[in-house]
């Protein structure tokens, strides 16, 4: 098991956000979150990166365990670098053009050399067809454009695994195809992946392993196929109906 | 009433002999308080209750006096209290000799504009979406390291306006110092309208000079902005 995440809390205030969520993934997964708005997806993402701080649960990752309410600073660079993080709004450093974007981490953060990083970050653009716009700053690109680029930053490092936060639910309809097909791409690589998101098609194509949460908790989790084709919990059937009227009409009909 | 223009084109060149103190003066206080404006304003953002409310205090007493009193009150206390400790410590050395008052002036004018400064760059570094820091930390650097290299540029390109307004501010505000016998492009010209009593002509040549000198600093500053902000979507 490359990540084990056990018995995740966390509170705003007085609202339980996550009530207690564990996940375990594998190497080579693609883990879709799916799940209505509020449900604590995005907290949950965002705690096993520390950009919040739980109030309990602990997390195996490359054969060490951690507290995610209170491990050290030390701890926590090292998951950051042995993660990636992909934005909803993307991130992009607005100051740096889209090379110096995936450069900046590799070589502040990681300590690369600059040559060798700059080749990295050519490769990573050049993955998510970006090459061309190495020199563009964030403010001169598309927001699909921009996303690929996040993807070549979370790239670039090698991570063990990329979380990416509802990553084409700032897009333009018309601009969502471009960011899934290098995700898809991603995908087939073998690359570890925990994707939050609102893509129902993205999540039945690509992900290995669907998780349903609501109101904090994980309500059901299972392969892709079984989750989408014959989900046991009422609350996820309610969910899926809701978002793919299509699919689910013959369903309601029975 | 008739003017002296002779005595005005002598004493325009005569003023600018100040010039390189009120400039000095200027540059040795922005040196110094844009770094320490920036550090302050980061310690109010992210600081616990009683630091940032420390530095709170400090900008409101700065904001809430005259600089004129700031002045006087440093002039008349300081180099006393240094005298003082001087003796205290045993050393044998006139402190009224010593330093210069360029140098009190400069410290009047450093906690002034520090002050000014620590408002302006807290106001630019709220304008830098929070996103920003969490992407620096996703991609493997330190807070401080995300904050040199993606932040405080972002948030100087902000400020720049604000630091413009704060040096053209500081340049006519040095003209204060010649309460202190600093002979600056003010002293120079009050002196040198003293023998004769040319006060308006000195006066106006005072006057072109700073004139000059602040369009010349706002260029300079406009030039600085155009280019720290290559990456904002153009308008």
């Amino acid at each position: 098991m490359l990540m084990s995440i056990r018995n995740v809390k966390k509170n705003f205030h007085h609202t339980q956000v996550l009530k207690d969520v564990s996940l375990n993934v594998k190497k080579g997964d693609v883990v879709a979150i799916i799940g209505p708005s509020g449900s604590g997806k995005t907290t949950f993402l965002r705690c096993l990166s520390f950009l919040e701080q739980a109030d309990g649960g602990e997390m195996d990752f490359n054969g060490r365990t951690l507290s995610l309410a209170s491990a050290s600073k030390k701890e926590i660079a090292a998951v950051r670098k042995q993660t990636a993080f992909v934005f909803q709004n993307y991130n992009l450093f607005a100051n740096k053009t889209a090379l110096e974007n995936v450069t900046v981490g590799l070589v502040s953060g990681h300590g690369m050399a600059r040559d060798k990083a700059k080749k990295v970050a050519l490769a990573a653009l050049q993955k998510v067809g970006m090459a061309d716009r190495a020199d563009y700053y964030p403010a001169h690109l598309s927001g699909g454009q921009q996303q690929r680029v996040a993807i070549a930053r979370a790239i670039a490092a090698s991570p063990d695994v990329i979380l990416f936060d509802e990553p084409t639910s700032a897009l333009d309809p018309e601009l969502v195809s471009e960011v899934l097909q290098v995700m898809k791409e991603l995908a087939q690589e073998g690359t570890t992946m925990i994707v939050v998101t609102h893509e129902m098609k993205f999540a039945r194509e690509a992900a290995t392993h669907v998780v349903f949460m609501a109101d904090g908790v994980v309500v059901e989790e299972g392969r892709a196929e079984e989750i989408f084709t014959a989900p046991k919990e009422e609350r996820t059937r309610r969910f899926l109906q809701y978002i793919l009227p299509e699919e689910y009409a013959a369903a309601v009909l029975i | 009433m008739r003017l002296d223009f002779e005595f005005m084109q002598e004493t325009f060149l005569l003023v600018w002999s100040g010039a390189g103190t009120t400039l000095s003066l200027t540059a040795l206080v922005l040196l110094v308080s844009i770094p320490l404006g920036f550090y302050l304003a980061a310690v109010r953002l992210h600081s616990g209750l009683i630091i940032s409310s420390a530095v709170r205090g400090y900008v409101s007493f700065v904001r809430g006096t005259p600089i004129i009193l700031q002045i006087l009150l440093v002039y008349s206390l300081l180099p006393s209290l240094l005298n003082a400790a001087a003796q205290a410590a045993g050393l044998s050395v006139n402190i009224f000799d010593l330093i210069e008052p360029f140098w009190y002036a400069a410290v009047v004018f450093t906690l002034n504009t520090t002050a000014l400064l620590t408002e302006v760059f807290r106001s630019s570094l709220t304008a830098i979406p929070k996103g920003q820091l969490e992407a620096g930390l996703t991609c493997g650097m330190s807070a401080f390291k995300t904050y040199l290299h993606i932040i405080v540029p972002q948030a100087l390109a902000v400020a720049l306006p604000g630091l413009c307004n704060a040096t053209v501010n500081l340049v006519k505000g040095t003209s204060l110092a010649f309460l202190m016998t600093v002979k600056d492009i003010m002293a120079v010209g009050k002196i040198a309208a003293s023998y004769g009593y040319n006060y308006l002509e000195a006066y106006l040549d005072v006057f072109l000079v700073y004139l000059i000198l602040c369009t010349i600093i706002q260029l300079g500053y406009a030039v600085l902005e155009a280019r720290l902000s290559t990456f904002r979507a153009k308008l």
